[in-house]
């Protein structure tokens, strides 16, 4: 049986650039498994392969974009790969255009409490298909439509567009609205 | 200037809520990236070895038939299971692919249509052709002295039952693959093009 392999100093500069990574980015990357995986299990075993994609990829991690862009860019990768590969989830998915369109689908009551009213955004993200989904997690990270759009590969302009939309959807799940907002 | 959320600002909501941090080594992450090339290995290996079962029997039975027809098919048989424990051997040496890109959508769609024509030509690609051949000048022989002596019959039956039972599970199975497969790749073409868009 072979051994370990001897570690170079690509595979040092691989490891310490995750390490980087993961020091800088560990709560975002546990928030974006939050985004696509609901079950606690589940989402243990997609943040692990997200980890793992993001140490593969480093192996040529070329500084073309910042670190924080290919993070994002590889998770959000590796989670839709995730979404993809489930049908019965897949299939349920909208866009943000049709929650933004469908009658009904305002939250009524203003949520009581912090807890509740991340329960309501994780829920209106789990209905996402994952291009919105990717576009809904990097504007609630607080990120630009430039850096949205340096992760998605989507033009500003759609990014723009696409984070309208998602804002007018929040406002009416938690703006002012609430009970009053029709 | 008023918030838009004055009540719960859903990036605040967000940002704030508890995370672990979670990290792995790069020891602990090098030992599965082996354990899942060691996987896709330990496959491999058991394709082969189940093409040289299928080459050392059928190459025993070949020594021990007399008639040409059913002999010409056994070796066809055994050959085709050397040729198959030989696709197999190549799936372990194929270099991997990218490891950085296999992490892009694009990189595991293009991956998964090479699986779907691997899929659809594999009738020529592993020779299950020359199998089938194969199996037909074995059986075929057998069939046609036993219209000559029914009571033969009896004796293919088990095998007949067998191969049927096989036959159909190949293609279901396959069939079944394939359109799981299909159904993949259009989905990741669909988010490709939306994202384009």
């Amino acid at each position: 049986m072979r051994g370990p392999e001897p570690i170079s100093g690509e595979r040092a500069s691989q490891d310490s650039l995750y390490e980087q990574a993961a020091d800088a980015y560990g709560g975002p990357l546990d928030r974006l498994a939050r985004a696509y995986e609901l079950d606690a299990e589940a989402r243990r075993d997609l943040l692990q392969d997200i980890h793992l994609h993001l140490w593969r990829s480093f192996a040529c991690f070329d500084q073309r974009c910042s670190l924080r862009t290919w993070v994002y860019r590889i998770a959000h990768n590796a989670a839709t790969g995730h979404v993809i590969r489930q049908k019965r989830v897949r299939d349920r998915l909208v866009s943000i255009e049709n929650i933004e369109t469908m009658p009904g689908s305002d939250q009524n009551e203003l949520a009581a409490s912090q807890s509740e009213a991340l329960e309501r955004l994780s829920t209106l993200i789990q209905r996402l298909k994952p291009l919105d989904r990717q576009i809904i997690v990097s504007y609630l990270e607080g990120m630009d439509a430039n850096a949205v759009s340096e992760i998605t590969g989507l033009s500003p302009a759609n990014v723009a567009m696409k984070v309208h939309r998602i804002k007018n959807v929040l406002r009416r799940w938690f703006g002012e609205g609430g009970l009053h907002a029709k | 200037m008023p918030s838009e959320f004055p009540m719960h600002d859903p990036q605040n909501i967000w940002q704030t809520q508890t995370t672990e941090l979670f990290k792995m080594s790069a020891n602990e992450l090098r030992v599965r990236a082996q354990q899942q090339q060691k996987r896709a290995r330990l496959k491999a290996q058991f394709s082969m070895i189940g093409g040289f079962i299928v080459f050392v029997f059928f190459a025993w039975n070949f020594s021990k038939a007399h008639e040409v027809v059913p002999r010409a098919g056994l070796g066809l048989i055994s050959l085709w299971g050397l040729y198959f424990a030989y696709q197999a051997y190549k799936r372990i040496w194929r270099p991997t692919p990218d490891t950085a890109l296999d992490a892009t959508l694009e990189s595991y769609r293009s991956e998964l249509e090479k699986q779907g024509d691997y899929a659809r030509h594999v009738w020529r690609r592993s020779g299950v052709t020359f199998c089938f051949l194969g199996l037909a000048l074995v059986v075929v022989p057998g069939l046609i002295k036993s219209i000559e002596h029914p009571g033969l019959l009896m004796n293919f039956v088990p095998i007949l039952v067998l191969l049927a039972l096989w036959f159909v599970a190949f293609f279901f199975i396959r069939r079944r693959d394939r359109q799981k497969l299909q159904r993949e790749i259009e989905a990741l073409r669909a988010f490709e093009t939306e994202n384009q868009g």
